[in-house]
């Protein structure tokens, strides 16, 4: 494994809950990639045949494609994962302690626990999609994967639900991965962001 | 070293920066740009290696890195090509495949026995008399291979990248040019790419014209173009290895493999110059004609003596032309043909007083007095039916450029499914049936003129533009009406030594012998014959062979046809097809806290557990603590690896009972149950902990490596059955610890669990929601390790701060928490069984004691028919508690149940019990030997047998108080 040069000094590769300080973040050199840690921020999923005019009553945008990610404020975005599937993400809110629900929104809506199943990390800079290619099989390039576009594909053979947003006012990807594999996940991208000149 | 050529000649050195290494322990210098191979020119010294067969002294043939003559050793490697090899490699370079030193290989012997060494000797030899074969084997084995791998060298960093474009194309002479920079101009993304460090293939290095400037202006300007051209993307001295299904191209760049995924393919690979077969063709000295022009243009290097071209076509006398410009001493051209096409070029020839002999071959290469190096060259007269006759004259020379023809390089066409096809009025071999979105520009397409090739080029993109669905301009007329390729330049010779394929050392009788002894399709010829098969891969060897079968065998080229090409095109590294290794594995929420507790980890599936807390030297004694302090005290494992599945809906119970064995329907709300998972054939192959929290709603827990076998059938189940309710796969969002101990309830009352623990309010089964210190539990009470015990399912942000306050509760008890391998060995006592590990790909309900899982009394459950009928049958097995004294051998999982001497079943668990002080295992015995008391033999390391003595089950606490407390 090579070296890990650090803007900040952390000790060890992400984990729980150590892993959770926003503060965790990896930059390569000026302007080309930044990596950081966004899984205390809130977000909650619901699946189901009720689900998109639920989020409409709750005036939230009703995204009507798949794979598809909208702004539903500052800093929040609903993310169409299927026609039945939505996750919510808030930018400003952190979740660390909050129950998760279990029980129906409405008769066909059933809350998913993607707090606490996924680790949220955004990728952000130029060298974003060259970075990703080293990982995964699918163009995330600009022409072909636009902001607002969503992609539920494989990084460095796991996993991985990668969505094209802004991020306070950067574009840059969202990464959600099964968050018993976010050291491993972690090592794997710190590992490809190296010949971007992380440090 | 000799001086170079003035610039503009040594286009890829930088005379600025001179450079040393060593070769055959002697210092060689050069430049910067130099390889090995041109460098060692440089010096004079043009024998670089052995010959793989008769070790006969080899030089450089194409200079590209085409053929295997300049294969090379260095400290890190064998088999390294001199021509690709950066003089600043900083490593000591060797000749190989010699005894001795490579200007006096002893092994030079084999030369002159070869007629004792014909095709395919090896077949017929050896093995007689009987036994003889195990006095040559270690010879054979010594002589065997090229070069010294070096076991100590660490390879370095390699990994992989996927790349994506609209029109990939493959080489960049003139013709990949035109077509990168057609195509980039239509809209499309191009990815341009090139095995050579300096772009423009044979425009490079090639004169096309006797007019200089026209070629060499024409190179700057498609240059200039695309490397400014924001739409195309070069990758040089980059390697495309392989065509595969939808334009799929492992593409080789230093110490990485780019997976190149292209919307259409343009493959302007060029093609291979051939050599002219005849005796000695292979001495030092002897090159294609577009090596010397390399030489020359890319090196500036000026080969010492003079210099003959053998010419099959005009191209060759642009060579001859070339050479004499750049001031080298060219004493003659030799024509296979009455003469050339283009009648001026002998007047350029005559202008330069370069000697001309037409209608002729070079029958026969002379070495010098070393044996070393090219001296003269014999040249005979051609009969008008192409076959020698008679010598002419002899003409001293050290360097020999021959250009026989070309053959387009096709292997990655054919790759793609297109099929070769020989035209006997040009003697080319032409690619045809190409697959949707290829396209073929260039020489690759038998066009050769420049301005033929550069309007190929074009043409090739506008068609992968079309079919893009850009609008491209109509294609261009191409013509090209250039003969390139000599029908036979093949000249046999009494004495032999006329090499076919210069890898394998095969001459002309031992292609023809090939034919003579039936072996008559082309395959056949080179498997006995090893044609081919060299690391050049028929590039030089292809066209001769099947010239040279085609007429042995009395058919037509085509008919004959080449041996059928398969990825790689070239060599390539093993390290670099496997690149940067990806082998996930999971942490559980509390992984950092076992670190810090000592656990050994262990790999269970893809996540990594503790076994046991304590260095692996002293795992017994952490084991039987470990499980002493379950027994009599309290422990804590983290089971968070356990899957989790949750079932919300309306339809949730139905789905449950239909799927599992069990019935569901009536499962209270708070309650837990066995859940046993049979597959359509009636073999148990999951199981796990179903509780119902809700009436619409059940959390079931899987095995850790099962989980997503399971997840996957239930969505193909609730596909077919349509019923109303969701399925999630919830493992990740939940971590798990499993409290257990006769102090369990202790512990969790002082953790602070908001709930009465008691077992009257809490009793064995049950499932609740509780609280401990504010963090929300899913609370089983389970028993897979026998004594009271409560599994704590909280959500995974919160298991770490879990984990810490049951630690921290548990103290004034002294808490042990307990690994995987621990409770292994506690379930062992209890003659609970783990799914995977205690059953196989054949065990039904009724072989491991589950029947009482199964409900006969429902309509149906998956698997219900099948188990119906396997249940029915006789038992041939079933499996059986076994126990053993402490210091008899003990069985491992896997060994053998024999009954009679014949193997009945297998080990599946066995393992010290200090609670027991015994050794205890499950097996699969016969049923007869089934009843406690019986005795069966097991075969043990070694094929010891044992004899275990079948025991009640469970080993521990045979009613099940503990449990129920």
């Amino acid at each position: 494994m090579r070296g890990r040069p650090y803007e900040l000094p952390i000790a060890q590769p992400p984990r729980l809950p150590c892993r959770y300080p926003c503060s965790h973040r990896v930059r390569c050199a000026p302007g080309s990639l930044t990596l950081s840690d966004l899984s205390l921020q809130r977000r909650s999923g619901l699946r189901g045949s009720d689900v998109p005019d639920w989020l409409v009553q709750q005036g939230l945008p009703r995204v009507d494609t798949p794979n598809r990610i909208e702004a539903a404020g500052e800093q929040q975005w609903v993310m169409a994962l299927s026609k039945r599937e939505f996750w919510m993400l808030d930018g400003n809110q952190t979740a660390l302690e909050e129950r998760p629900a279990s029980v129906a929104v409405t008769p066909n809506a059933w809350p998913l626990y993607c707090q606490h199943s996924h680790v949220w990390w955004h990728l952000s800079g130029d060298d974003r999609a060259a970075l990703m290619a080293k990982l995964c099989g699918v163009d995330l390039s600009e022409a072909v994967f636009p902001v607002g576009h969503v992609a539920q594909t494989q990084m460095a053979r796991i996993s991985v639900i990668v969505a094209h947003h802004d991020w306070q006012g950067v574009a840059g990807f969202s990464l959600f991965l099964d968050q018993s594999l976010a050291a491993y996940a972690w090592s794997a991208l710190e590992d490809a962001m190296q010949e971007f000149g992380a440090c | 070293m000799n001086p170079r050529l003035d610039a503009p000649y040594g286009s890829l050195i930088d005379r600025n920066q001179p450079r040393s290494f060593t070769f055959e322990g002697e210092t060689v210098n050069g430049y910067l740009g130099d390889t090995v191979a041109s460098a060692l020119i440089a010096n004079n010294h043009w024998l670089l290696s052995r010959s793989f067969k008769y070790h006969r002294p080899r030089g450089p043939l194409s200079m590209a890195g085409h053929d295997a003559n300049t294969l090379v050793q260095t400290a890190s490697a064998p088999n390294r090509l001199a021509e690709e090899l950066p003089i600043d490699l900083g490593e000591a370079v060797s000749g190989q495949n010699y005894v001795g030193s490579l200007k006096r290989d002893w092994l030079r012997a084999l030369d002159w026995l070869g007629r004792f060494l014909p095709v395919g000797f090896y077949y017929r030899a050896f093995y007689k008399p009987f036994g003889v074969w195990r006095l040559w084997e270690p010879m054979i084995r010594h002589m065997a291979g090229l070069g010294v791998a070096n076991l100590e060298s660490q390879p370095p960093y390699r990994d992989k990248q996927y790349l994506f474009c609209d029109v990939a194309v493959i080489g960049a002479g003139p013709a990949g040019l035109s077509a990168a920079l057609e195509a980039a101009n239509g809209g499309a993304q191009v990815l341009l790419v090139d095995e050579n460090t300096q772009l423009g293939g044979a425009l490079t290095y090639h004169r096309f014209d006797t007019d200089v400037e026209s070629s060499t202006t024409l190179l700057s300007s498609l240059h200039q173009q695309v490397l400014g051209h924001q739409h195309i993307r070069v990758l040089s001295s980059a390697l495309c290895n392989a065509w595969f299904t939808d334009h799929y191209l492992p593409v080789l760049q230093g110490d990485r493999m780019f997976k190149v995924r292209a919307e259409t393919c343009i493959l302007a690979t060029g093609s291979t110059e051939q050599h002219v077969v005849f005796r000695n063709n292979d001495l030092p000295g002897i090159v294609l004609c577009s090596a010397l022009d390399r030489i020359i243009r890319h090196y500036a290097i000026a080969p010492e003596g003079d210099v003959a071209v053998l010419a099959g076509n005009d191209l060759a006398y642009h060579t001859a032309l070339q050479a004499h410009d750049a001031g080298l001493s060219v004493t003659a051209v030799i024509d296979l043909r009455p003469s050339p096409d283009d009648e001026t070029l002998c007047e350029a020839l005559a202008t330069r007083n370069i000697r001309l002999e037409t209608g002729a071959t070079v029958s026969e290469a002379l070495a010098d007095r070393d044996g070393l190096r090219l001296g003269n060259i014999m040249v005979s007269h051609l009969a008008a039916d192409g076959s020698v006759a008679g010598e002419r004259c002899r003409i001293a020379c050290a360097t020999l450029a021959m250009s026989a023809g070309f053959m387009p390089a096709y292997q990655l066409a054919c790759q793609a499914g297109a099929s070769l096809s020989y035209d006997d009025a040009s003697a080319h071999f032409k690619i045809s049936g190409l697959a949707e979105g290829l396209f073929l520009a260039g020489s690759v397409n038998s066009v050769h003129t420049l301005e033929a090739v550069c309007a190929d080029g074009r043409n090739a993109a506008r068609a992968a533009l079309t079919a893009l669905g850009h609008n491209a301009d109509t294609p261009e007329t191409v013509s090209c009406t250039a003969r390139v390729n000599h029908p036979w330049p093949i000249f046999k010779h009494p004495k032999g030594r006329e090499f076919v394929d210069f890898d394998e050392d095969l001459q002309i009788k031992d292609i023809v012998n090939a034919a003579r002894q039936g072996y008559r399709d082309i395959q056949l010829v080179k498997r006995f014959s090893t044609v081919g098969m060299g690391p050049s891969q028929g590039r030089h060897s292809a066209l001769p062979t099947a010239r040279l079968i085609a007429k042995a065998t009395q058919r037509s080229v085509t008919e004959t046809g080449v041996t059928t090409a398969r990825p790689p095109v070239k060599p390539e590294l093993l390290g670099l097809i496997a690149g940067r290794g990806f082998d996930p594995h999971r942490h559980t929420p509390m992984h950092e806290q076992h670190l810090a507790l000592g656990a050994h980890m262990i790999p269970a599936g893809t996540w990594r557990r503790p076994g046991f807390y304590g260095d692996p030297v002293h795992r017994e004694r952490w084991i039987r603590e470990e499980a002493l302090a379950v027994r009599n005290n309290v422990g804590i494992i983290d089971v968070s690896t356990l899957g989790g599945i949750e079932l919300r809906g309306p339809d949730a119970a139905e789905f449950m009972n239909r799927l599992y064995t069990f019935g569901f329907l009536k499962q209270p709300v708070g309650r837990t149950r066995y859940a046993v998972l049979t597959n359509e054939h009636g073999v148990v192959i999951d199981d796990g902990v179903a509780a119902r929290l809700a009436d619409d709603h059940f959390y079931v827990t899987a095995t850790t490596t099962g989980v997503d076998r399971v997840y996957r059938d239930m969505l193909k189940w609730q596909a077919q059955w349509r019923l109303s309710l969701d399925i999630s796969n919830v493992t990740a969002a939940f971590a798990a610890v499993n409290v257990a101990g006769p102090n369990a309830r202790r512990v969790l009352e002082a953790a602070g669990c908001d709930i009465d623990l008691s077992a009257e309010a809490f009793p064995y089964l049950d499932y609740q929601e509780a609280a401990i210190a504010d963090i929300p539990v899913r609370m089983l009470r389970v028993g897979f390790v026998g004594e009271l015990g409560y599994e704590l399912h909280v959500p995974s942000m919160m298991a770490h701060r879990l984990w810490e306050i049951v630690m921290a509760a548990g103290a004034p008890w002294g808490i042990r928490p307990f690994g995987v391998e621990t409770q292994r060995l506690l379930r062992l006592e209890k003659g609970h069984i783990i799914v995977g590990q205690d059953t196989d790909g054949m065990s039904h309900p009724g072989e491991v004691h589950l029947a009482w899982a199964v409900n006969r009394k429902k309509p149906f459950f998956v698997g219900c028919r099948s188990v119906d009928i396997v249940m029915q049958q006789p038992l041939s097995r079933l499996l059986i508690g076994f126990s053993l004294s402490p210091d008899a051998p003990r069985p491992k999982e896997g060994h053998l149940v024999l009954k009679d001497g014949d193997i009945v079943g297998n080990v599946t668990s066995c393992e010290y019990s200090p609670n027991l002080d015994r050794v205890i295992g499950l097996a699969y015995a016969h049923p007869d030997d089934a009843a406690p008391g019986s005795i069966i033999d097991v075969r043990t390391d070694n094929g010891v047998v044992v004899q275990a003595i079948v025991t009640t089950l469970p080993f521990y606490d045979p009613d099940n108080e503990r449990q129920t407390l």
